[in-house]
């Protein structure tokens, strides 16, 4: 079965001002539909780079990554925003929610913006399965931080993403709430076989995955 | 969906929402206004002109359209020889006096038999015709504007007027007094500068015209019809650069405040555009969330604009009575087309900015 994402010599470098900064220094990855990966290492050493590169929000510097068929070397940024649009789901460290819309139309602005016109069915089942569908009618800041972080997951699912990248999803919360988001992802990923590659520097948060990937320095060092 | 955002977004600034919509709401009220007074202006010296019951308007050689602009002044026998014509049933000689003591309007010198012949004669509203030389009509637009009753004294040309009648409005000019004070006044005995000529019949207008040119060869004759024509805008040297200015002026302004308050929003919300990137809105979907943002704060700057240049006529109308303003459907269009096109232009570049926004930047942005 060919992977959902692979990725080989993949080299990003950054320039700042005069300076090459090298984020990604040759990774190579394979994950298979349904995994639930979790990418471990400090801080400076690739892991959000990497979770920009796989959802398309910018390109490698060098190598191949081909996600779901789709190899990137042939894509436009245009062609990468329209893939992002249909097959990557994001959940932010700091939830990202828009602040002027209520929790419904966060999830909604999601499926807006795919184009496939609302599923009342889907968008319900979510809901309730994170535990938000009291809170729908909520602005975020009437809302705790793990309900803003479920409403994010319930956004990053809701158009039904081939993958989810979870960048530091527990990051900005309690050891409750981060718990309560861990088993939301867990859920996830059992009931719907939604494939997870989940960023963290929590080593809990990263037990709970079915794989452990260990980056340092632009490497992964350990799989 | 999009509206929904479009919305929320305005509401949840409402002082950079105020501030926009005022913008606006001055530009297109401003236009309207400016060009209203411009026509108004126009359009009633011409009324009035016509109101005086006219078929033929002659005038010395050269003479502007515009009447009181410049002219030499005539020998009144012209009129005489003008009136011996066949299907000439009266003529009225004039002068007529451009006053700028007060604000710049008309006086009409006239004699009372002739006007009244071509005219049909006064309505008057309070007092009589002229008793003495030093006797002036003030139309019931002027009187009110002046509180100026019957009996009351104003100073014309240096001298003291009594107010003997107040006549309604739209025989020409507010204020008319003896022809033969005028004269005197100015320095023009026997002269006048306009003769408004009556016809026996209208429909003979043209042909007592071109009887009219080949007798005074050379002279400024028009047939009332015609002279309603040239009494545009278009035609009163400067008014059209005027007005051109002032609308560029008011679009300048409704186009930099878009553009500062939609460029500051950009600033604001990147980490927001971020979000909308990173769910996959494309640059044309970012574009068009902006552009209608920027037409939405403009329609209800527009519909205030309206509002506004209402109330502002209203006002003025109490203020300043003699001084009308037209608004016309046709400038509200443009006005409010003017606006839109303004605030297109004046939100494309930040729109255009938001869309090419780096998404990994975006969501960094604090």
């Amino acid at each position: 079965m060919e992977p959902i994402i692979s990725v080989k010599s993949l080299v990003k470098t950054y320039r700042l001002g005069k300076v090459d900064v090298p984020a990604l220094r040759g990774v190579d990855l394979v994950v298979q539909e349904g995994e639930f990966v979790a990418v471990v290492g400090p801080s400076g050493c690739g892991k959000s780079t990497l979770l920009h590169i796989l959802g398309g929000l910018t390109g490698p510097s060098e190598g191949q990554v081909c996600i779901d068929g789709n190899d990137f070397r042939l894509m436009t940024d245009a062609d990468r925003t329209r893939f992002r649009r249909h097959k990557i789901g994001f959940v932010f460290q700091r939830f990202n929610l828009l602040p002027t819309l209520s929790a419904r139309d966060n999830i909604a602005i999601a499926q807006h913006i795919q184009g496939n016109g609302f599923n009342p069915h889907r968008f319900e089942a979510i809901t309730r399965m994170l535990g938000i569908d009291k809170k729908l009618n909520h602005r975020p800041f009437a809302l705790s931080g793990g309900e803003q972080q479920r409403v994010a997951i319930a956004r990053a699912v809701i158009c039904e993403p081939k993958i989810l990248l979870a960048d530091e999803p527990t990051g900005n919360l309690d050891t409750e709430n981060s718990q309560v988001v861990l088993d939301m992802l867990r859920e996830l990923n059992r009931t719907f076989r939604q494939t997870i590659l989940m960023i963290t520097h929590n080593p809990e948060a990263a037990g709970i995955a079915n794989r452990i990937i260990r980056m340092r320095d632009g490497r992964i060092i350990s799989d | 969906m999009v509206n929904k955002l479009i919305v929320s977004n305005v509401l949840h600034r409402p002082i950079r929402t105020a501030v926009s919509v005022l913008a606006v709401a001055i530009e297109v009220a401003m236009v309207i206004l400016v060009v209203g007074l411009c026509h108004g202006l126009v359009n009633d010296s011409a009324r009035r002109v016509e109101g005086v019951g006219a078929d033929i308007l002659v005038r010395p050689p050269g003479a502007s359209f515009m009447l009181g602009l410049g002219e030499a002044p005539m020998p009144t026998k012209i009129g005489e020889r003008l009136a011996e014509l066949p299907r000439v049933l009266a003529v009225a000689p004039a002068i007529i006096h451009v006053n700028n003591a007060e604000s710049v309007d008309l006086i009409y010198g006239i004699d009372m038999s002739s006007y009244n012949a071509v005219s049909g004669g006064f309505v008057y509203l309070s007092g009589g015709p002229f008793q003495s030389p030093y006797d002036v009509l003030v139309d019931d637009i002027y009187a009110n504007a002046h509180h100026t009753k019957v009996g009351a004294t104003m100073n014309l040309l240096n001298h003291d007027f009594k107010v003997a009648g107040i006549v309604e409005h739209g025989k020409g000019a507010r204020r008319f007094i003896p022809l033969t004070t005028m004269q005197d006044l100015t320095a023009s005995q026997d002269k006048a500068t306009t003769f408004f000529v009556k016809c026996t019949d209208p429909a003979y207008a043209e042909q007592v015209t071109d009887a009219f040119k080949t007798l005074l060869p050379g002279y400024t004759i028009y047939p009332i019809k015609e002279y309603m024509a040239l009494m545009t805008s278009n035609n009163i040297p400067g008014l059209n650069y005027f007005i051109t200015v002032m609308i560029a002026l008011a679009v300048g302004i409704g186009f930099l405040v878009i553009f500062l308050s939609m460029y500051t929003t950009i600033t604001e919300r990147t980490r927001e555009i971020g979000i909308l990137k990173s769910l996959g809105a494309s640059k044309a979907y970012i574009i068009l969330v902006i552009l209608r943002e920027a037409t939405l704060l403009t329609a209800v700057g527009i519909i205030a604009g309206f509002i506004g240049a209402l109330i502002l006529r209203k006002v003025m109308g109490g203020v300043f009575p003699t001084l009308p303003v037209e608004i016309t459907w046709d400038w509200r269009l443009y006005a409010a087309c003017l606006a839109l096109l303004g605030s297109i232009l004046g939100s494309f570049y930040p729109a255009l900015r938001a869309a090419q926004l780096d998404p990994v930047d975006a969501l960094a942005y604090e």
